[in-house]
Parts: structure tokens; C-alpha cells; sequence
């Protein structure tokens, strides 16, 4: 069964569509990167997995049940705008989340002093939360999270605030939800994340979707792009689309940037050059990073716009 | 859901609980309860007035005037026994004695009676003998005038001299560590043949004192210009204290006036200690819902329940810790009447009367929520519109005025025992429906006009949640600022 699906989903504010036409499906065990500029419709889709709006148009479905707070015990969310109750102490507050997610108290209690002892917090369990660190409030949100070993942990822009160490420990948090079996959705506009955790990416500009499959079906949607070190322009070469100088070296011999035509296979274009006796020292494909990916999926949508 | 909501209500209750201004504001009411007593015995003490009677016209007028402010005081300490007798149930030590009798004027013949029978001295002797000790010592009240010895030379001293021979003892050096007299009368030897006579007073003389010296030589006078006219000293005595018998009718005891204020104070009480304590407690959640806007809380709170839940959890608290504060006030109260047996128990067991039925008790819980609710949804609306204390102030301002200002007019109007159509009006509408309920059940409110209003209040609060709780829903996660009265109106007209 699949953790979440989404289908045909619309979400308007008047005038203005926040969500279009959006379908993705998560499975159990994936880390699926939501992707999106500011105003993309990222926490507009959470906010309507998590019930708290109401699509008008498609259907959400939450561990194959309509979105519904009795799909909470089975849910984990840390929102993008972060804050606790200051006079709680850091283990009341996960105690109160967790029973507010159907657990038991006695079991909150347990499982929220393990998350604290893991985090480094043992000795704050009781302290206060206006009298903890920024860093330190964030982990023991972190845990109001996950306190209930969720399904489906759905994460918006979970590394943004964050300090190094903490970023760190998110990415560790993650992976090992997902190795558990939990299915993680989380919001980024920062791609090195992505690029690292994701096992699936969605790119959303406008609301609407650009992109949905792997980080190699996202590379691949960009053209190849080699760095070539011959002793002459191969602009001239069947297949290439753009070439340019990128330096010079010695006797004659320079450095070119080649970009492939859409489709483009770079084992094609080195056959083609020994067969024509094209001299090459250098033939490296550059592997495209996934903000370059973005760029030029979502790039194009928002100048579309 | 139900789960949901107490989850929310008692972390409410336990933020609330947990802050220095709940237990202040919870023991301020105890702790006045204590203190009262304790300050009214000071302020008692510093009531006794002094005076010097200065007699230069043979001592008969001086010895009148101390006649009557003597007669006065045992007036006092037997209207103070009455009241003894009455709160101890001890009439028995003396049936036919008028200071047994609570509620009578007593006339001067009493008290003469009461003084040749020995006074103060004889009446505690005769209710001991039969109280076997279940009863706290009498205490006579301060007595409001005392007496002082004149010196003799300034009652021989010469109109000339008197003023000077006066002002060590009107205005005392202060190394002396003697106190002013407060009055000085002064009788001249020309007293009957002339109307004058002087009074030195530290300070506005009070109208009592005035009044009574007053009376005193006026009759004197009389006395005099009879003797003087040829009329015989006895007739003339007799004539001068002729008064008219004045024969006083007062309610029998608990009722008339007497009885209205009464039965009042604890309706009264009510409706002022649910305004106040909803005010307070309305206060503390209209924070906590600042705080959960401000600390961006809500979206984590909405994923795990709905805004309903949030909004009856944050209500229950809130009527919670009022509740708590009001048994809390009460346990307090009777606590301190019935360990006391002091004038709080006095009053209090005929003043229980009225709120003591089952019916009575019912309508008390019932409007104590009603009130708490409808008032405390207010606030948290405020609350979940605005970003901070400041911008709740905008909105909190005008509310309080417009549920407080009636409420003390109608507290006017229930001692006055008026109904009228302010106290009909109050009773009506729903925003004051509670308070002025609560403060009826004393003078008395029909059944079907309680019944009436409670139904309305019920539909008015329905109607309120119904409404405001749109606005509540819309603004939780909404941001940019107050939103506008067309705004809210908007919200109110359009389902979340």
C-alpha cells in the first residue's frame, strides 16, 4: 500500500491557484524530495495531506484512508515555521504531542526520553524550553515528530535554520525513518539535500508539476554535457549542439564545454570521433548537479510565467 | 475528539496554573478575608474621640452632656449584645431583657434600666451562666467618646486666659508624647443668661458629636429660661426633656430592606466573583493563544488535531481554572465564617438562604459556565486574531467596558431592590444574562423569566460559537496583522 497518493489534486485561494492538477504517489521506505521555489505550492500540498486545508478539486489518500486526524498516529510533520510552548519543559512537550497523537502516556514518556538521550538531551529533559538553545528547541521539536514512530513523516523545509551538526543529524534522522520503513516526503529549495537523500524528487513551480522520477531521470532530462580536450572546435561534430572554449593548453590543444543535442549519447559522439580520426586527449562527461537539473526544468517554467 | 479536547484543556489548565499571577490573583481574596478582620480592629481602635468637658458655670451642664454620651455608648454595647445573643442562639440568659431583643431602638429608659442592672458587667455574667462556653467572649464595641479630667485651673481661668491654657493639650509638643484632645467644650459661667458656648475641635467636629451637644444644652437652656420665667425647678426640668415617644416599627427580623441586602450579598458576590474571575482566566487563554500564534505552533498542533478540538479544549480549560478559582474563593469564605463564628458567619447563614436550593445551586452552575463561556469565546477570538498583546488590547479594551459597565449598574439597581427596566433589560440580554441572573436570586427572579433567559443565553452562545468559532478557524493560520471589522464580518458570514 502506498503511504501517500495524490491525484488531480487543486487547491485555489479566490482568485489565485496555489496547487494544479498535482498526482505523485509515495511508496513505504522512499525519501521523496518535494522541490520548489518560494510560492511553489509546497506547504499548500502538506498542509492538504495533513487535512488542515481542503483541496477543491482530486483526492489525497493517507495510508489508504482520505487525509482525517485519525490518520495521525500514523503521521510525523515538522513545519517549516518552527515554535514550542515556552513554559512546557522538553519532555511535557513531547509527551503532549505524542498523546495527542494517540499514544499512551507512559509510552510517550519512554519513547520521547530515548529520542532526548539520542539527541544528546538527557540532562534537559526537564528544563523548560524558553530556557534552551535555538538548536536545542529545534531537536526537541524534531522529536515531537517522530515521537510516535511515524509512517509517513512529512518534513517542510526541515533543514532550513538549522546549524551544521543539526543538518547532519537530520539527514541521519531520515535515512533511518525511511531504512524503518516510513515513507518521507520533505519541502526543499536547497538542491545538495536533494541531491543526497532523495530517492524520488518532485520539482513544483506555480503549483503545477514539472518533474516526477529519479535523480538519474532528472539528469537525464538535461542535455549531456561533456569537457573535451582536442586540438580543434568540435562544434562540427554530428550531435553537438553548443561548444565552447573553456581554456587553452599547450601546442595547440584546447579545453571545450559540449553540450549534446536533446537525446544526445556522449558513446556515440566518441565513436564518431575515432572513426573520423578526431584527435582527443580529454573526453569527460560531466554529471549534471541537481540545482543545474532545477534550473533548467524549473527555470523554464518560472520564465514561462 | 473528546480525548483531544481535555488534552488540550488540561495543558491549558497546567500552563495557566503554573504562572505567579494564578496563585497571586488565587490568594488575594483568602488572604483579604484574613486581613479584613485584623484591619478593622485597628481602624476601630483609632476611632475613640477625646473630649474635655470645661464646665465654668457650676457643672450641671458638663455633667449632662457626659450623662448623654455615657447613655449613648451603653446604647451601643446593648445593640452589640443583641447581635451576640442572636449569633449564638443564647437568648435564654435573658428573655425579658431588652438587650436580648435584636433589631429594637433603645429607648433611654432601657438603657437606664440596663445600666441599673448592672450593665455590661451583668449582662456577660448572665450569658455565661448559660452558654457552658460554646460561645467566644463578648467584645463591646469601641466605645466612639472618652472623657477626660479637666484640669481645675483651666476651669478657673478667665476668659482671657482659656485659650492659652488650652494649647498644650489641643496641639501637644511633640517631645511630650502626649495626644491632642480632640474636643474641648467650654461652658461659660454665663451659661443660661447667654447661648454661647465654645467648641475647640482638632479637625472637622463629627456631625454626631455636634448633634448630640446640641440636644444636651438645649434642654439646659430651656431648664434655665423656665426657672428664670418663675416656673418650678421640677416642672421645669420635666419640660425642658419633654420629646415625643417615638414608637419604632422595624420588619421583623431578615426582612424589609435588611432583608433585600441580605439575601443579596451572595448573589451579588456571585455575579461579581464570575466577572472578575472570567475576566482574569479570559485573560490567561487570550495570552496562550497569542503565544501559540506567535511561537508558530499552530500548524504542529492543527496535524494532530482539528481547529474545533483546539477551540472547546482551550474553553474547557479556561472554565476549568475559573471554576477553580471560584471553589477555591468559596472553600475559603465558609472556612473563615464557620471557624470565625465572627460577623462573616453572621451574615453569611442568612444570606445562604437564598442560594441553597437545589434550584438555586443548579441556576448558579449553570449560568457560572454559561457566563464563562460565552465571554471566554470572546477572548480567545481576540486571541487568535491577533498577533500580540498589544494588538488584543485594540479589541480587549472596548469588550471589557461594555460587559463591566452594566454590570455595576446593575449592582446598583439589586440593592436599591429595583426591578425596572434596566434590571429586565440586563436579564435579557444574553451578554449579561449571568451577572444579572446571579444577582436577582437573591431579591428573587420568577422561574419562567430564569428559564426564559437561560434558553436564550443557551441560543446566544450556540449562535457565538457557530460564528466567532469561523473566525477563530480563519485566523489560525492566517498572518499580515489584525484583520478588519469587515473582515471579521466577512469571516463570520462564510464557512472555514
Amino acid at each position: 500500500m502506498e503511504a501517500l497518493r495524490l491525484t488531480g489534486v487543486v487547491k485555489r485561494f479566490g482568485d489565485f491557484t496555489a496547487v494544479d492538477d498535482l498526482s505523485f504517489a509515495v511508496a513505504p521506505g522512499e525519501v521523496f524530495g518535494f522541490l520548489g521555489g518560494n510560492g511553489a505550492g509546497k506547504t499548500t500540498s502538506l498542509r492538504m495531506v495533513l487535512d488542515i486545508l481542503r483541496p477543491d478539486a482530486g483526492t489525497i489518500m493517507v495510508m489508504g484512508r482520505p487525509p482525517g486526524r485519525s490518520a495521525s498516529p500514523d503521521l510525523g510533520f515538522l513545519p517549516e515555521e518552527r515554535g514550542l510552548y515556552r513554559s512546557m519543559t522538553a519532555i511535557d512537550t513531547i509527551v503532549y504531542f505524542g498523546r495527542l497523537k494517540g499514544m499512551a502516556a507512559a509510552s510517550a514518556r519512554r519513547e520521547g526520553m530515548a529520542l532526548l538521550e539520542r539527541f544528546g538531551l538527557a540532562g534537559f529533559a526537564r528544563t523548560s524550553v524558553e530556557k534552551l538553545s535555538k538548536g536545542m528547541a529545534q531537536k526537541v521539536q524534531l522529536a515531537t515528530a517522530i515521537v510516535n514512530t511515524p509512517k509517513l513523516l512529512l518534513l517542510d523545509e526541515p533543514f532550513s535554520g538549522l546549524d551544521p551538526v543539526n543538518q547532519a543529524l537530520l539527514e541521519e534522522v531520515i535515512l533511518n525513518a525511511a531504512r524503518n520503513g516510513a515513507a518521507v516526503v520533505f519541502s526543499t529549495h536547497v538542491m545538495q539535500h536533494a541531491e543526497r537523500l532523495c530517492d524520488r524528487l518532485l520539482f513544483l513551480a506555480h503549483g503545477r508539476k514539472q518533474f516526477e522520477g529519479t535523480q538519474d531521470e532528472a539528469r537525464a532530462a538535461l542535455p549531456v554535457q561533456l569537457t573535451l580536450t582536442a586540438n580543434r572546435s568540435p562544434a562540427a561534430l554530428a550531435g553537438v549542439a553548443e561548444a565552447h572554449e573553456a581554456g587553452t593548453g599547450e601546442d595547440g590543444w584546447h579545453d571545450w564545454d559540449v553540450r549534446l543535442e536533446p537525446g544526445g549519447d556522449p558513446g556515440r559522439l566518441l565513436e564518431l570521433c575515432t572513426a573520423n580520426g578526431f584527435p582527443l586527449r580529454r573526453f569527460e562527461q560531466r554529471r549534471a548537479s541537481m540545482h543545474d537539473v532545477f534550473l533548467h526544468i524549473v527555470g523554464g517554467a518560472e520564465a514561462r510565467s | 475528539m473528546i480525548k483531544h479536547i481535555l488534552l488540550v484543556a488540561a495543558r491549558e489548565y497546567r500552563q495557566i496554573a503554573s504562572t505567579r499571577s494564578f496563585w497571586l490573583t488565587l490568594l488575594i481574596i483568602p488572604l483579604a478575608l484574613a486581613a479584613g478582620p485584623v484591619l478593622s480592629r485597628f481602624a476601630d481602635k483609632a476611632h475613640t474621640e477625646t473630649i474635655m468637658l470645661v464646665d465654668q458655670s457650676g457643672g450641671g451642664v458638663g455633667s449632662a452632656i457626659a450623662h448623654r454620651i455615657e447613655l449613648d455608648r451603653q446604647r451601643q454595647v446593648m445593640d452589640a449584645l443583641s447581635h451576640y445573643v442572636d449569633r449564638h442562639d443564647l437568648r435564654r440568659a435573658a428573655p425579658d431583657a431588652a438587650w436580648t431583643r435584636k433589631g429594637r431602638w433603645y429607648s433611654d429608659a432601657d438603657v437606664a434600666a440596663f445600666i441599673a442592672s448592672g450593665g455590661q458587667k451583668a449582662a456577660v455574667a448572665r450569658i455565661a451562666a448559660v452558654s457552658q462556653g460554646d460561645a467566644d467572649a463578648f467584645e463591646a464595641p469601641n466605645q466612639d467618646y472618652r472623657i477626660v479630667e479637666t484640669p481645675a485651673a483651666i476651669t478657673a481661668a478667665p476668659p482671657g486666659a482659656i485659650d492659652g491654657l488650652l494649647a498644650p493639650w489641643l496641639r501637644p509638643a511633640d517631645k511630650s508624647g502626649h495626644k491632642p484632645i480632640d474636643y474641648v467644650v467650654l461652658i461659660p459661667h454665663d451659661f443660661g443668661t447667654s447661648p454661647v458656648v465654645r467648641l475647640w475641635a482638632n479637625g472637622v467636629p463629627r456631625a454626631s458629636f455636634v448633634s448630640t451637644l446640641q440636644g444636651v444644652l438645649t434642654s439646659q437652656l430651656r431648664t434655665r429660661y423656665l426657672l428664670a420665667n418663675g416656673v418650678a425647678g421640677p416642672t421645669a426640668a420635666a419640660a425642658a426633656s419633654l420629646a415625643p415617644a417615638i414608637g419604632v416599627t422595624t420588619p421583623p427580623e431578615g426582612s424589609g430592606r435588611e432583608r433585600v441586602v441580605i439575601r443579596s450579598i451572595l448573589p451579588l458576590i456571585s455575579a461579581y466573583i464570575l466577572l472578575m474571575s472570567l475576566i482574569l482566566s479570559g485573560s490567561w487563554m487570550l495570552q496562550g493563544a497569542i503565544e501559540e500564534r506567535n511561537n508558530k505552533l499552530i500548524e504542529t498542533v492543527l496535524a494532530c488535531i482539528t481547529p474545533n478540538e483546539l477551540m472547546y479544549g482551550k474553553l474547557v480549560g479556561t472554565v476549568a481554572v475559573g471554576l477553580s478559582m471560584i471553589a477555591t474563593w468559596v472553600i475559603c469564605g465558609l472556612f473563615a465564617a464557620f471557624a470565625t463564628h465572627g460577623a462573616i458567619a453572621d451574615l453569611i447563614r442568612p444570606a445562604l438562604e437564598p442560594v441553597s436550593t437545589p434550584g438555586s445551586i443548579a441556576a448558579i452552575l449553570f449560568f457560572f459556565v454559561a457566563g464563562y463561556l460565552m465571554v471566554s469565546m470572546i477572548f480567545l477570538v481576540i486571541g487568535a486574531t491577533s498577533d500580540s498583546m498589544r494588538e488584543a488590547q485594540g479589541f480587549l479594551t472596548p469588550v471589557l467596558l461594555v460587559i463591566m459597565l452594566p454590570v455595576t449598574l446593575l449592582v446598583q439597581a439589586v440593592l436599591r431592590d429595583s426591578g425596572g427596566p434596566i434590571v429586565e433589560f440586563l436579564t435579557w440580554f444574553p451578554l449579561y444574562t449571568p451577572f444579572a441572573v446571579l444577582a436577582r436570586l437573591g431579591t428573587g427572579i420568577p422561574t419562567w423569566e430564569m428559564l426564559g433567559s437561560a434558553a436564550t443565553l443557551l441560543i446566544f452562545i450556540l449562535i457565538e460559537v457557530v460564528a466567532l468559532g469561523r473566525i477563530f478557524r480563519a485566523s489560525l493560520l492566517s498572518g499580515g496583522g489584525r484583520p478588519s471589522l469587515a473582515e471579521l464580518a466577512r469571516l463570520v458570514r462564510r464557512p472555514g
